[in-house]
């Protein structure tokens, strides 16, 4: 497992202290932002000033810090600094030889900026202090018309977990088909804006997305990618609860050259299911559907992703063999018990810790399964051009708490019971159970 | 007499006609059990593994592949990519096999030396009741005869060793050459052997010259040369621990106590015999070998510490019917140690004297090589993808033969002068 490691005790409580630290400093600056005013009654100089540490003027270089760090110079450029660390405590129950599964792990040191120009384009640096493919996403969004263009490295338009910032998401991990499924992010360029009750974004990429793509070069991935989202927001126009509702289709196509498949299982905590070690060729197809709804301070997500990879030329005897699926899906479900509006978001807690309350909590629940097989008539086995793939799946139930002291500070714990089908060694199927929990401190600006 | 002689008349002419029904009816019923009989697979006759390792019996094997996966195994033969294909012996198939290049010095692109593991994809799966089988492409020895000579002589001595024979091997269709069959060091042949499929067997990796000597107390230094065969997912500890003990032992400096040390990890008389078996063969990579130990298994019971080698790989055997007895004896540190006590030195003799009667009895080692010789010798001729010329082929049999014929003699003589 790449970026894990073990530490010592004394690492950790240097890691503890650190983020003990970061805490404080954060809580503080929240303080000083709040006080002496009551909310909603500070005279407006007195906010300008808190925010800027000056008085700005038009034209000038102005340097504020609300949700981020922000420098504008002039009218020209504007940019937002951002940072993101977390850290899991994880144990899993998973029988492994892989030690690295459990212990401390640095999940995500990020950094980057963004911003807009001109105010008729937007962009986006951000990566990684460390690791082998450093970069996220660096891309420019030209704004100017109804249609929208966005070119660079991002992640491509299918399913909406994927699309989540790892800032914001629900639960610690990101459902299984949105990970293991999900393109993720490459190079392209993207069309995208909304009609009416009806949002869309259409794009031409290098590759299949960065998800699955194996760091060897005996695997073979997507090339060129087209992919397509259309969402719908029906109630958009309406004052009711179900204003909020959206659903949406998404698509991606792509040619995957000969060789062993990229696309693998593993469970919540990395613990591999199913390796890539079945041949491919031919047309790798996503189709997904998606659905969200957050009444109030309850959300209800869903999502479907199914992924189909040709096997062309791939038998014994140079025939076609039955193409190999992958399934996953996912229904979750949030409720902020302090109240806050989901929409707006749970991590802007309406009475934060130390200032009269005790920052927002929030609990939910999760349900997915992530699947792997190929239909066909003759010998289930494991052979890279078996004919019949015996379904694996990861069935997973996730219960999270996630408590959010202030604006910059959430801190989350998950407990995940997985059950894995996989064959035997007499090629049955065989399942395996077992819990994981993990704690996850998280610090962005 | 008349209405009589109509009626037996009429009986006779009933009773042809009913003996004709009949042998029309068993000749439909012979037909019909011929094409059953000749519809029925041959694999309906039931085969074993002794079939299978029938030396007498030039075999046939055929083997599968996509067209593609063959390429790449030509291509890549350096690596231990497993294909799958369909493996055929007898009529009798089975399908979705693993195939992989494999070998050492005999791994090479033209004439690819194989293992086919039979439940690598399919768990369970067993030809014949085997897991595996190796097909040793005979690369490094032109009469293509002295590796299973060499098992024989170990069979015929009590040793135990793995069974083979010879086929003639057809990668979709096509002729690939003369082959060894070879009996994978597994349970089922700890079972067979040594009646205990819950040893451990361990293979020997040969990574640098290694005479003996005490590698130290990580268990970390003996896994990338010591392969567990057996027990795969158990602990190193137990794994491992009776190895290191061995090395331990055998390099203390004490006297008084170092064989008993040695003994309690090594079966010592089955080692000297091993050795000894080898010696008479001139056996040029072995225990005693020209870089250093190599070729063998670790054996250990389920139920002690005492470990057994099993030999592996012979084609360098008959390498100098002169070769001394004591050829790179002193260059093993054990070796060296346990030839040093007289009795064990006398025992050591004595088994040497034991491969000699065994190899000139009723002249079984001539006898050997010579119908083993009359066996291959076709098929040996017909391979073309093979390293040797076929005159390199007569050449390396006729060597043998003198070989055979000479050398009980010559290890007599130089018992004699030891003693």
């Amino acid at each position: 497992m790449s970026g894990i490691y073990q530490v010592s005790w004394s690492d950790r409580v240097c890691k503890g202290c650190a983020c003990i630290f970061l805490l404080t400093f954060c809580v503080k600056l929240d303080a000083q932002q709040a006080a002496p005013w009551p909310e909603g009654a500070a005279p407006a100089s007195a906010v300008a000033q808190q925010a800027t540490g000056g008085v700005a003027e038009q034209g000038e270089t102005t340097f504020t810090w609300r949700d981020h760090p922000t420098l504008d110079i002039g009218d020209h450029l504007q940019l937002d600094f951002r940072a993101r660390i977390q850290a899991d405590v994880r144990r899993s129950g998973f029988v492994t030889a892989d030690d690295d599964l459990d212990g401390v792990d640095i999940a995500r040191r990020r950094v980057g900026v963004a911003g807009t120009i001109d105010r008729v384009a937007t962009f986006e640096v951000e990566r990684e202090l460390d690791g082998n493919n450093p970069w996220r996403d660096v891309y420019l969004n030209y704004q100017q018309f109804p249609v929208q263009v966005q070119g660079g490295r991002f992640k491509l338009p299918l399913s909406l977990d994927e699309n989540t910032s790892a800032t914001n998401l629900d639960f610690i991990y990101r459902s299984r088909a949105a990970t293991q499924l999900a393109p993720g992010r490459d190079v392209g360029v993207m069309a995208h804006g909304r009609h009416g009750l009806v949002r869309y974004d259409f794009g031409i990429f290098r590759g299949d997305g960065d998800n699955s793509r194996a760091n060897t070069t005996t695997h073979v991935t997507g090339m060129t990618t087209r992919a397509g989202r259309v969402v719908i927001d029906p109630f958009r126009r309406s004052k009711s609860a179900w204003r909020d509702l959206q659903v949406g289709v998404a698509f991606t196509t792509s040619t995957v050259p000969e060789g062993f498949g990229d696309i693998r299982g593993r469970s919540a905590l990395g613990e591999s299911f199913f390796t890539p070690t079945i041949l491919v060729n031919g047309a790798r197809r996503r189709i997904a559907l998606e659905q969200r709804w957050r009444p109030g301070p309850f959300s209800v997500k869903a999502e479907y992703i199914r992924l189909t990879n040709e096997r062309l030329g791939q038998g014994m005897d140079n025939g076609d063999l039955p193409p190999l699926e992958s399934a996953g899906w996912y229904v979750s479900g949030t409720w902020i018990l302090t109240g806050e509006q989901k929409s707006r978001g749970a991590d802007n807690p309406k009475r934060p810790l130390f200032q009269g309350g005790y920052g927002a909590i929030e609990v939910g629940g999760r349900i997915e399964k992530l699947s792997f097989w190929s239909d066909g008539i003759g010998q289930i086995s494991t052979s890279p051009r078996a004919e019949v793939i015996l379904r694996q799946s990861d069935r997973a139930a996730t219960f999270g708490v996630n408590w959010f002291p202030n604006r910059w500070t959430k801190l989350q714990f998950n407990l995940v019971q997985e059950q894995l089908l996989i064959p035997s060694r007499d090629m049955a199927a065989q399942t395996l159970q077992f819990w994981s929990r993990v704690l996850r401190v998280q610090f962005a600006l | 007499m008349n209405s009589h002689g109509e009626d037996t008349a009429t009986e006779k002419t009933e009773m042809r006609d009913a003996l004709r029904a009949l042998r029309v009816r068993r000749s439909v019923v012979h037909i019909f059990v011929a094409i059953l009989l000749g519809l029925l697979p041959q694999a309906a006759v039931a085969q074993t593994p002794d079939d299978l390792f029938d030396p007498t019996t030039l075999h046939d094997i055929r083997i599968r592949l996509n067209a593609r996966d063959l390429q790449s195994l030509h291509d890549r033969y350096l690596e231990n990519a497993f294909y799958p294909g369909e493996f055929e012996w007898r009529g009798a198939s089975v399908g979705n096999v693993a195939v992989r290049s494999r070998g050492t010095g005999s791994r090479n692109g033209i004439k690819l030396g194989l293992e086919v593991e039979f439940d690598r994809f399919i768990g369970g799966q067993r030809f014949l009741g085997l897991r595996g089988i190796v097909l040793d492409n005979l690369w490094q020895d032109p009469a293509l005869l002295r590796e299973s000579v060499t098992m024989a002589l170990f069979a015929r001595l009590g040793q135990p060793a793995p069974r083979e024979s010879y086929a003639r091997l057809f990668i979709n269709d096509e002729y690939q050459g003369l082959y060894a069959i070879v009996e994978t060091i597994d349970d089922q042949f700890l079972s067979r052997s040594f009646g205990d499929p819950a040893g451990y067997v361990l293979e020997y990796h040969w990574l640098s010259e290694f005479y003996g000597s005490y590698p130290g107390s990580r268990l970390s230094a003996y896994t990338p040369m010591f392969e567990p065969r057996t027990h795969e997912l158990e602990s190193p500890t137990t794994v491992y621990s009776p190895i290191e003990r061995l090395f331990y032992e055998a390099n203390r400096n004490t006297d008084s106590t170092w064989r008993e040390g040695v003994d309690r990890y090594l079966d010592v008389q089955q080692f000297l015999m091993h050795v000894a078996i080898e010696e008479f063969v001139s056996e040029l990579d072995g225990i005693t070998g020209y870089a250093g130990m190599n070729n063998f298994y670790l054996y250990r019971p389920a139920d002690n510490t005492r470990q057994q080698l099993i030999p592996w790989d012979r084609d360098n055997a008959f390498q100098d019917v002169q070769s001394s007895v004591f050829l790179r004896i002193d260059d093993n540190e054990i070796l060296r140690r346990l030839l040093g006590y007289p009795d064990l030195r006398e025992l050591y003799l004595q088994m040497l004297e034991a491969c000699a009667a065994a190899a000139a009895g009723d002249r079984w080692l001539e006898r050997e090589v010579a119908w083993r010789a009359a066996l291959i010798t076709p098929a040996a001729h017909a391979d073309t993808n093979k390293w040797y010329s076929n005159d390199d082929v007569d050449r390396g049999i006729a060597l043998l033969q003198s070989f055979a014929r000479d050398r009980p003699a010559i290890v007599l003589n130089q018992i004699r002068e030891a003693r």
